[in-house]
């Protein structure tokens, strides 16, 4: 595992756009996800905030996220396909590869998983005249969705190249995901895996899974799941994972801090996560097989 | 994914395809290299500087109108192949079912009075039409006024049809387009190792009517440093005999690759690159001009 397949990811860090670019940049890394409020936020606008990526030299991870997409019917799906149509634009202006989408949270949604593949399945084939893959995340608060078993079997059920996983480690400690699921997943169809640990040991129910993943996350390393965190990561490594893994650590108080000081602490994660995994570097791949 | 009801193998009713399209900012020089491959002009456009070429069953459109579709480049210098109509049994059903299933709408370009072919985007800056309208009267006879004094169906050259059309994709990416093509269009890949013609390579699908091929092309490894892009590279014409096509072909001053590996063959040509981008491969393969013909 090499320490270019890590990332920073921009919700991570306070301050404009170029200042967290520049931040991570000097930080030693190589690549960054990006939030669409991010682009869209941008003071000087969406081109401007397009140029600060591609100046940055930074290779772009993924673009997120497209959120509540799948189960909805009549005009709430298409209100919904033309919001991924402008996601999906976006990323093929950043040179973003990746969409990442999480499972709905929606009220207005219904539990058909054949519906909910088959808009998934759309999404992805969006997605094909871009170059772009969809990552489908399951939120450990989603409605329908929220472990990796349900999200795997939707992405099986949607049955789309471009379509896969992504992994947060957060979710799978939240929800307690046996690490097991892996070894029933080719690691060619994991597009995208963040990696996040939390200070309590336990979140039983959705609203708490929530209300600690939206403010009270904290790098790998620096939690109460360490083991958990080099196991999942251990395991990732040894089926064959050959992509990127991202920090995407929401905490009230990294965003009250100097950048440089929270780039520095996701470094020290970098260094402990490599010292839990054997010293083997895999060739980096988006796509395995 | 678990089907109730599975699709018939050809949804659409596809039958072929209607035309292929080239935009240009020369349509003049275009049409001379046309000329040289036995297409003869036989209509033009009401509205817009568009010209139609046919020889037998084949019709291409030159497209020199100087408005592109938003979000799309006008035609420049070097033609580029831009569009592909299919013909379906119901143009209407076959564009709604490509919308949901995800193919992403062309905004229309019709005038008034003119026909409105729907159409999504392909590949690269590329549309895919749907057309129905081709058995009692014909799409052209809407929008196109005929060339005086040319034929209106001249005969093909050595029997030549349609035989597919050729795409380069980016690295690793045959598979998102063979799930493009087989859930929009019902196109199946061909087991590995079965190809036509002097360029075996790549992903071939056949379409549902059995008619033509897709061939996907990923760069050559090693060739990271090539300016690749997606898109319609060229199109392919079958040949019942490449011996007297290239002959017939040769004789009219079309100049074919003579070097390994594309050496001309029994099995197919490839004609040298005209105005910096058009190249016409030659394939005899297993569609006869009687079964492209055929309405199936």
């Amino acid at each position: 595992m090499n320490v270019d397949r890590f990332g920073m990811d921009t919700i991570t860090l306070a301050g404009p756009l170029e200042a967290k670019l520049r931040a991570v940049r000097d930080g030693g890394f190589t690549q960054i996800m990006l939030a669409a409020r991010d682009i869209v936020g941008h003071p000087q606008g969406e081109a401007a905030a397009i140029a600060a990526v591609k100046a940055s030299g930074l290779r772009v991870t993924g673009f997120q996220v497209l959120r509540d997409f799948e189960g909805l019917s009549g005009h709430l799906h298409d209100y919904k396909v033309d919001i991924a149509k402008s996601m999906l634009a976006m990323c093929k202006a950043l040179g973003a590869p990746v969409l990442l989408a999480c499972s709905t949270t929606s009220a207005h949604a219904e539990d058909d998983r054949a519906r909910m593949a088959a808009d998934l399945a759309k999404l992805a084939m969006l997605a094909v005249p871009f170059g772009i893959d969809i990552a489908f995340e399951g939120l450990s608060w989603g409605r329908f969705v929220n472990d990796v078993p349900a999200a795997w079997d939707l992405v099986e059920r949607a049955d789309r190249y471009n379509l896969g996983l992504a992994l947060d480690s957060y979710h799978m400690l939240a929800t307690s995901t046996p690490l097991d699921i892996l070894d029933d997943i080719d690691p060619a169809r994991i597009f995208f895996v963040q990696l996040s640990d939390f200070m309590w040991t336990s979140t039983p129910t959705p609203d708490e899974r929530r209300e600690t993943a939206r403010h009270f996350r904290v790098f790998p390393g620096e939690g109460v799941h360490s083991d958990e965190i080099a196991a999942l990561v251990r395991r990732l490594d040894e089926n064959g994972y050959a992509g990127d893994i991202s920090f995407e650590v929401f905490n009230d108080d990294y965003v009250q801090m100097p950048l440089d000081t929270v780039v520095a602490r996701a470094n020290r994660s970098v260094q402990w996560l490599l010292a839990q995994v054997p010293r083997r570097s895999l060739p980096f791949r988006r796509r395995a097989g | 994914m678990q089907e109730q009801n599975p699709e018939p193998r050809n949804p659409l009713g596809m039958d072929g395809i209607e035309f292929v399209e080239y935009a240009t900012s020369q349509p003049q020089a275009l049409g001379a290299v046309l000329q040289m491959m036995g297409f003869v002009p036989v209509a033009r456009h009401r509205s817009r500087e568009v010209t139609l070429y046919r020889q037998g069953a084949m019709n291409v459109i030159v497209n020199a109108h100087p408005e592109a579709l938003p979000g799309m480049s006008a035609p420049g210098a070097h033609p580029a192949l831009s569009a592909v109509a299919v013909r379906v049994r119901d143009a209407e059903f076959a564009w709604r079912r490509a919308l949901d299933l995800g193919a992403w709408a062309m905004p229309t370009r019709a005038s008034v009075m003119e026909l409105n072919i729907p159409g999504i985007h392909g590949v690269g800056d590329s549309l895919l039409y749907f057309v129905d309208r081709y058995r009692d009267f014909s799409i052209y006879d809407v929008d196109f006024v005929p060339i005086p004094d040319a034929p209106a169906h001249p005969p093909a050259l050595a029997g030549m049809h349609w035989f597919g059309v050729v795409q380069s994709v980016f690295a690793d990416r045959s598979r998102d387009w063979v799930d493009f093509y087989t859930h929009l269009f019902g196109f199946a890949p061909l087991p590995g190792g079965q190809y036509f013609g002097i360029l075996p390579k790549g992903t071939l699908l056949v379409s549902p009517c059995g008619k033509f091929y897709l061939q996907l092309i990923e760069p050559p490894s090693g060739a990271e440093d090539i300016d690749w892009e997606e898109r319609l590279l060229r199109v392919g014409i079958g040949a019942p005999d490449i011996g007297a096509a290239t002959k017939l072909l040769r004789e009219r001053g079309v100049v074919f690759v003579d070097r390994a590996p594309v050496q001309t063959s029994d099995k197919g040509a490839l004609t040298q690159i005209y105005l910096g981008s058009v190249t016409f491969e030659l394939v005899k393969g297993d569609l006869s001009p009687a079964r492209a013909g055929s309405g199936s």
